[in-house]
């Protein structure tokens, strides 16, 4: 890819925002992102608003000209973006790819979601596939993998739940966390199960969010930090990967294909491998999710993503963090705005500006996020690495 | 027999996925089958994957394979027991792996690779309330059902 830089990121705390409207909640993320930026409302070439649910709970559509528009954003072509939990990341690799090719200077990509309401539901992948239709919830999914990566590694209930307590403990440093208390592994593991193994404290929360990320072609962002005189801090993007399922049957419950694909197409792309990584936020929507997921990434040879969690090797200090802010599991998973929110905190890390939970040094990071069931796969990967 | 009055007025969750239950003889799955490129489908597409040509119907049996389940403790959907089970089964005939609800009152008998077997049978509602046929497999296979039926005199009834 042609030199891409993602200039500014602003997100709100992701929580319960019973006061707000899903356009109040993104427009502040865009403003923030804006200003971190440094752009002006009529500087931007593009917009890309990602959102999952908001058509379903409020009939509403086209949101993204109304969110665009409380910035000052109007007339320029804006993009309405809906892929389940990688709404935001798909948003932003079409940003790269609008950047890249050199049709806009400057394209921002915004995310939200508001779930708190009290029709929302069961989240599944469909109301009119027949998987939905025989009782598949997004839980159950996750659960038969679980099980089989137990009978077939011997990976334990302890571990599953050493990868809650990690993420929770990053979130008590992550003021943008929805769950910031302490858990202990017998809070996780006595917590009320949902779909055996997964108790409630491994499947990760509703949550009310919205993140902003603005990109920017390298000479717009060369001129605009000089303009600056340095505040403004671009960080490079190496990959933005996005791929969807294959729907090949059987599919391995444990070794997932999409899930290994995506990552090895990101390290083709960004000329780097996993031994070069400093931080990762990965899609830890459940417990079972970031075991999966240290082993598609290689992060761990595969079957051993358990032990890894339970070594402390993926927790802040340890050998590779993945998911200092929190992860889904303690942050909160409101789907449209997750991937952005992935962005920002792998910026802010890249910039030094992570505060309490910052990895000393860490100069590439990398966001991974998945969404949507098929055919015992996944619909979406997108895989993002950035450096400094 | 309530039962059967509940077959009748049932509708099936999904036409044309199963068949074989309608007497209560054999259910089946019924997915499909390009001959040209060997290929098999759950549930039937209809167009092959491969060649774009229409996809045949194919009786993908009743038989299979448990090669992973789990049981659903949460507020279920769609008037499904609580708790309920499901997993994914490989199919004997066609090898293709499927998900599917397991018999919801055989939750603490299911084991990695238990031969299991079909069963369509009024499971939860439609969405609208009205009750629903779903295919779910029970532990077991036909060849056991088959010998308790020579046993009691039974005949094996065939549906066409």
């Amino acid at each position: 890819m042609s030199e891409v830089v993602i200039l500014g990121v602003g997100m709100i705390p992701f929580g319960r925002h019973p006061q707000k409207l899903l356009v109040e909640m993104a427009a502040e993320a865009a403003r923030a992102a804006l200003k971190d930026a440094a752009v002006e409302p009529g500087e931007v070439g593009a917009g890309f608003f990602s959102n999952g649910l908001a058509a379903r709970l409020f009939s509403d559509h086209t949101i993204g000209q109304n969110v665009y528009w409380e910035v000052g954003i109007n007339r320029i072509p804006i993009y309405n973006i809906e892929n389940a939990c990688t709404s935001a990341s798909t948003a932003f690799c079409l940003a790269c790819g609008q950047v890249a090719a050199g049709q806009v200077e400057v394209a921002m990509v915004v995310g939200a979601e508001k779930m708190y309401v009290p029709e929302l539901g069961l989240i599944h992948s469909g109301q009119s596939e027949l998987d939905t239709q025989l009782g598949l919830v997004a839980p159950a999914g996750f659960a038969l993998r679980a099980k089989r990566h137990m009978a077939e590694f011997g990976t334990t209930e302890a571990q599953l739940a050493a990868v809650a307590v990690k993420n929770r403990r990053h979130a008590a440093l992550n003021p943008n966390a929805q769950f910031r208390d302490p858990i202990t592994p017998e809070d996780v593991l006595s917590a009320p199960m949902v779909v055996d193994p997964l108790t409630r404290l491994q499947c990760c929360p509703n949550a009310d969010g919205a993140a902003a990320v603005v990109l920017a072609s390298a000479d717009f962002a060369r001129w605009r930090r000089g303009a600056s005189r340095g505040k403004v801090r671009p960080v490079d993007v190496r990959a933005a990967v996005y791929c969807t399922g294959s729907y090949a049957n059987p599919q391995d419950l444990t070794h997932w294909e999409t899930d290994e694909r995506g990552c090895r197409l990101a390290y083709e792309a960004a000329g780097v491998g996993p031994e070069d990584l400093n931080v990762v936020e990965c899609h830890d929507a459940f417990t079972i999710s970031e075991i999966l997921h240290y082993e598609a990434l290689g992060l761990c040879p595969a079957g051993e993503g358990g032990r890894l969690a339970e070594a402390g090797e993926t927790a802040l200090g340890g050998r590779i963090p993945v998911n200092p802010s929190g992860g889904l599991l303690s942050r909160g998973h409101p789907p449209g705005a997750t991937g952005a929110a992935q962005l920002c905190e792998i910026v802010a890390q890249l910039r030094g500006e992570a505060g309490p939970r910052q990895v000393p040094g860490a100069r590439v990071g990398l966001a991974h996020c998945m969404g949507g069931d098929k055919a015992a796969d996944s619909k979406s990967c997108t895989v993002v690495v950035l450096s400094v | 027999m309530s039962e059967t009055t509940e077959l009748k007025h049932a509708t099936l969750v999904t036409e044309g996925i199963v068949t074989g239950y309608e007497d209560g003889s054999r259910p089946r799955l019924v997915g499909g089958y390009c001959p040209d490129c060997a290929r098999w489908y759950f549930p039937c597409p209809s167009y092959c994957r491969s060649c774009l040509e229409p996809v045949q119907a194919a009786d993908l049996g009743g038989e299979g394979k448990l090669h992973a389940f789990t049981v659903i403790r949460m507020r279920p959907p769609l008037g499904l027991p609580q708790p309920y089970a499901v997993g994914y089964v490989d199919l004997k005939e066609s090898g293709l792996r499927v998900f599917c609800l397991l018999d919801p009152s055989a939750i603490d008998r299911y084991r990695l690779d238990m031969p299991l077997r079909l069963t369509v049978s009024v499971l939860g509602h439609d969405g609208s309330g009205q009750p629903c046929l779903r295919p779910y497999f029970s532990p077991g296979d036909h060849h056991e059902d088959a010998e308790k039926e020579t046993d009691t005199g039974g005949g094996e009834v065939r549906d066409e």
